[in-house]
């Protein structure tokens, strides 16, 4: 059983190496549950996404 | 001068506005872009015309970046300590809850392809603390692997993480603030 902040941290080292898989399994528990926190994980896909969009658009467009 | 050359050469603008938002310092971005530009007029033959010039030679220009990384390495690392306070604990209430709850940032994909989110999300990474910035660029733009940033910048990876995660929350910051605030008071 996670708090709010134990589950941010872990989603926060999610982004960037792959978790335990027992932190793994927590924190989809908690994220299940957790209506902020389900929202803190789109806010992290959207940075993610648009990140990777305006990279390939500076590639290649003008 | 030929045409090939020309074309590279005409690029020169472009790959500056790219090596300057990936290093952050103007004489350094001339170096990799200058070399780049060597490079590429030195094996015209390696442009196989299948991809768009300007995409060949971002390719080359990415790693002249890492070159200038690592020659560079002790002025662009500072320690962990001095890039900035750390944003996470001032979001958590003692108990571990929230203090605020994340906001509705709504259908991703009416941000991620706008041009003016892109002007913000640059705007918002040219305000991150230098190290930060460096890290989330290596990171998320040079596509380079967590060990290789470590061993480039010289920090360990736990380091790495720290720096990552305060730049994806200022980020977060920032893009709140600059972008769906508006967005929301535009609509109501």
């Amino acid at each position: 059983t996670l708090t709010c902040r134990e589950a941010a941290r872990l989603l926060l080292e999610d982004e960037d190496h792959e978790l335990p898989t027992a932190e793994r399994l927590a924190l989809q528990v908690h994220v299940k549950i957790c209506f902020a926190c389900q929202r803190f994980v789109s806010q992290l896909n959207l940075m993610r996404r648009a990140t990777r969009a305006w990279r390939k658009h500076s590639e290649t467009a003008d | 001068m030929t045409d090939f050359a020309r074309q590279v050469e005409g690029l020169r603008p472009h790959l500056m506005r790219f090596a300057r938002a990936q290093l952050r310092n103007d004489a350094w971005a001339e170096d990799a872009v200058s070399e780049c530009l060597l490079a590429a007029l030195e094996r015209p033959q390696s442009f196989s015309g299948q991809s768009q010039l300007k995409t060949w030679l971002i390719g080359i220009l990415k790693h002249k970046l890492v070159d200038q990384l690592r020659r560079n390495t002790r002025e662009a690392t500072v320690l962990v300590g001095e890039d900035g306070e750390d944003l996470f604990d001032d979001l958590f209430q003692a108990d571990g809850h929230w203090r605020e709850a994340p906001r509705d940032w709504g259908d991703p994909d009416a941000a991620c392809c706008q041009k003016q989110f892109f002007e913000v999300l640059q705007l918002c990474c040219e305000h991150l603390p230098p190290t930060q910035a460096r890290v989330f660029m290596m990171r998320e733009w040079l596509e380079l692997e967590s060990d290789e940033i470590c061993r480039e910048l010289a920090i360990t990876s736990a380091n790495l993480w720290v720096l990552l995660h305060r730049a994806r929350l200022r980020l977060r910051d920032c893009l709140q603030l600059r972008w769906f605030d508006k967005a929301e008071a535009a609509a109501s």
